[in-house]
């Protein structure tokens, strides 16, 4: 299911940030602080650990991923995988919920969330609840730091969650 | 009409190598090449950092061996502070196992990643199998089972990794002089017994056989195919120990002939003294050789087929790798092997070994004892220093230089694919000839041989170029006015 801008607020009326605050779930930050926008996925879990949120759940932080992680989602029941993006088709922040597909996309050092989760599925059996949260990104050069932008559709997100926790 | 072939990238999208043949009006091979087209850089950008640094900034050159990059800089640090072989000032035990522990479990991830994601599904598929088929989540829809345990042997070797070197990737274990941490009794026994998931070290031992079981099978399936692909004749070059066999993180580096027969043993911090580097205008990758044979008598291989070819047998400890290295050999009849092909064959007898020697290790009180490091006196400084291991592909040299300041003035890194550069365009022209010779169509079959070639070695042309499935690849075919006349793309 892909949301657009105009279906996101409803779509989040069921996404709550509440139901990942217990041990069964995993939010994994994937991306690279040293290439700009890049790192939002990383600076999300920044936040959460600031602001001491989901503080039950396994939080994790991941150049990309590796097959290894159809093992490690196979012991969670709901995932947010939380990623920046390039597409122009995504104005501030995307959610959607995704399902198993063997897209073939593997290479050594980069697969897609769908192929983890068809693995998961054949090797282990069982699936999880599993949602992308994307976030538009600027800028992916050599360089540190989120660009003005990207920190604002990280703030953005952030607000909207904020209103959903409070 | 002669043609030129180019195959670019070889390997991953960002594409740092491509291959071109070239041939006659016949359709007969003239000459294959493999450039490398890329140029990091990192000798010139560590000069001037602190010389402590370098271990842990010259390990990003790699996402794959990276330990092996950061052992070799902390032996080439050891020297330089007066604490390394070369002052004849042996490191003390708990240090030199814990680096040892981390080597051996790169090792084996690093074989484990080669062998079961990017090789074994052209064993079990075929070269001229799809490539959407012919990668790792081909085999999750074959085998799940097995794919299973190959992610459950992969996941142990980071954990493991993590466990001794404190992160999962680009550690920080190691310091001049030693290391900053023993192994706790908690991560000893959960890397030994399994827990949270993680296997135990038997099953470790038991998964890592898998590899040997396939290559049999497939060897047996396919024997003539496997051996007569790309046999070439190369001297042999690994580390030994005072045994004279293999030892992965320190010895002299020997060089045995096709009788195995010893050519030259060296002390690794003389290696200039007896290698020079050929260079090529189309090629930012090296050609190393022994001065005294000549560029052509005079290169080696070095990785897995080397070091078993070099090795006479391992040790007692290590009881089901020792009998896997007997039958190897007993295959060639005393012989150095040159077949490409039986490098995975040796490649899977290292994932054993490597597993056989984790266990060994875990069981050392050693790896628990406080004493970590040694500090020399600031008079002890000798301001160079030369580290060498025996990475998952071959022999790795780092050299470095400071000044009394302590900031880096010189570096200089000899990576395994390097030493490899000659054998694998010899690899390359054979298999090129063999599979491309005489025909007039080129097909995906005929370009995936051309890879299997290079992809035996597991290549490290850009921090670990392991990657297929689906890459890229771009077969141009030019008249001899260099003017496209066929292409061909997957």
């Amino acid at each position: 299911m892909n949301l657009s801008a105009s279906d996101l607020a409803s779509s989040l009326e069921h996404f709550s940030l509440d139901q990942y605050n217990n041990n069964s779930s995993l939010i994994y930050g994937i991306g690279n602080v040293g290439r700009q926008d890049d790192g939002l996925g990383w600076a999300f879990i920044d936040w959460l650990e600031q602001e001491k949120l989901c503080d039950k759940a396994e939080l994790v932080r991941n150049y990309q991923l590796h097959l290894e992680d159809a093992d490690l989602i196979s012991y969670k029941k709901k995932i947010l995988f939380v990623d920046a993006t390039k597409s122009k088709g995504v104005k501030t922040f995307e959610i959607e919920q995704l399902s198993p597909k063997m897209d073939f996309s593997f290479t050594s050092h980069a697969i897609s969330i769908p192929s983890i989760m068809a693995t998961c599925q054949q090797c282990f059996d069982y699936l999880p609840d599993v949602h992308l949260l994307t976030i538009r990104g600027y800028e992916w050069e050599l360089q540190e730091g989120l660009t003005q932008h990207a920190q604002h559709n990280l703030t953005t997100v952030i607000d909207y969650l904020k209103r959903e926790v409070g | 009409m002669s043609r030129k072939i180019i195959i670019d990238p070889v390997t991953r999208i960002e594409g740092h190598g491509k291959v071109t043949i070239h041939l006659d009006d016949n359709n007969q091979v003239i000459d294959a090449k493999l450039h490398v087209v890329e140029f990091r850089g990192f000798e010139k950008f560590i000069q001037g950092h602190p010389y402590w640094e370098a271990p842990m900034l010259l390990q990003r050159i790699c996402g794959i061996c990276f330990v092996s990059h950061h052992l070799c800089g902390a032996k080439a640090l050891d020297d330089m502070i007066g604490a390394g072989y070369s002052t004849g000032v042996s490191m003390l035990p708990t240090p030199e196992k814990m680096r040892r522990l981390a080597h051996y479990m790169q090792q084996l991830q690093s074989h484990v990643t080669a062998y079961f994601y990017l090789i074994v599904p052209e064993m079990l598929f075929g070269m001229d199998a799809p490539p959407e088929q012919r990668n790792v989540l081909g085999l999750v829809e074959a085998d799940p089972d097995l794919v299973k345990r190959v992610v459950a042997l992969r996941k142990w070797g980071q954990e493991g990794i993590k466990a001794v070197l404190g992160k999962r990737m680009h550690g920080i274990n190691s310091i001049p002089g030693g290391v900053n941490q023993n192994l706790s009794i908690e991560a000893r026994d959960r890397l030994l017994k399994g827990e949270d998931g993680l296997i135990s070290i038997d099953d470790v031992i038991e998964y890592a056989q898998d590899g040997l079981k396939l290559f049999y099978e497939f060897h047996e399936k396919n024997r003539q195919e496997v051996d007569s692909f790309a046999e070439i004749p190369a001297l042999n070059m690994c580390l030994v120990g005072d045994d004279g066999n293999v030892d992965y993180y320190h010895g002299k580096m020997r060089i045995v002939d096709k009788n195995k027969e010893i050519v030259t043993e060296l002390d690794y911090h003389d290696y200039l003294d007896h290698f020079s580097e050929a260079t090529e205008e189309w090629s930012y990758m090296k050609f190393p050789f022994l001065k005294a044979l000549g560029r052509e008598a005079g290169s080696v291989r070095v990785g897995p087929l080397a070091r078993v070819n070099v090795t006479k047998s391992y040790s007692d400890d290590t009881p089901l790798a020792k009998a896997a290295l007997e039958r190897f050999h007993d295959y060639t009849q005393g012989k150095a092997n040159d077949k490409t092909l039986h490098t995975n064959w040796a490649r899977s007898i290292e994932i054993l070994h490597s597993a056989e020697l984790i266990k060994v290790l875990l069981n050392d009180p050693d790896l628990q004892k406080e004493q970590l490091i040694i500090t020399p006196p600031k008079s002890a400084w000798t301001g160079e220093g030369v580290g060498v291991v025996e990475a998952p592909r071959g022999t790795l040299l780092h050299h470095y230089r400071a000044n009394e300041e302590g900031n880096i003035t010189f570096a200089n890194l000899v990576v395994a694919t390097t030493q490899n550069n000659t054998v694998m365009n010899r690899s390359i022209h054979s298999v090129a000839e063999s599979y491309l010779g005489g025909k007039t169509e080129i097909t995906e079959g005929m370009m995936n041989a051309i890879e299997v070639s290079i992809r035996a070695y597991d290549p490290c042309l850009s921090c670990a170029t392991h990657a297929m499935g689906q890459m890229p690849l771009v077969l141009s075919v030019f008249n001899a006015k260099g003017e496209l006349v066929n292409e061909f793309v997957r």
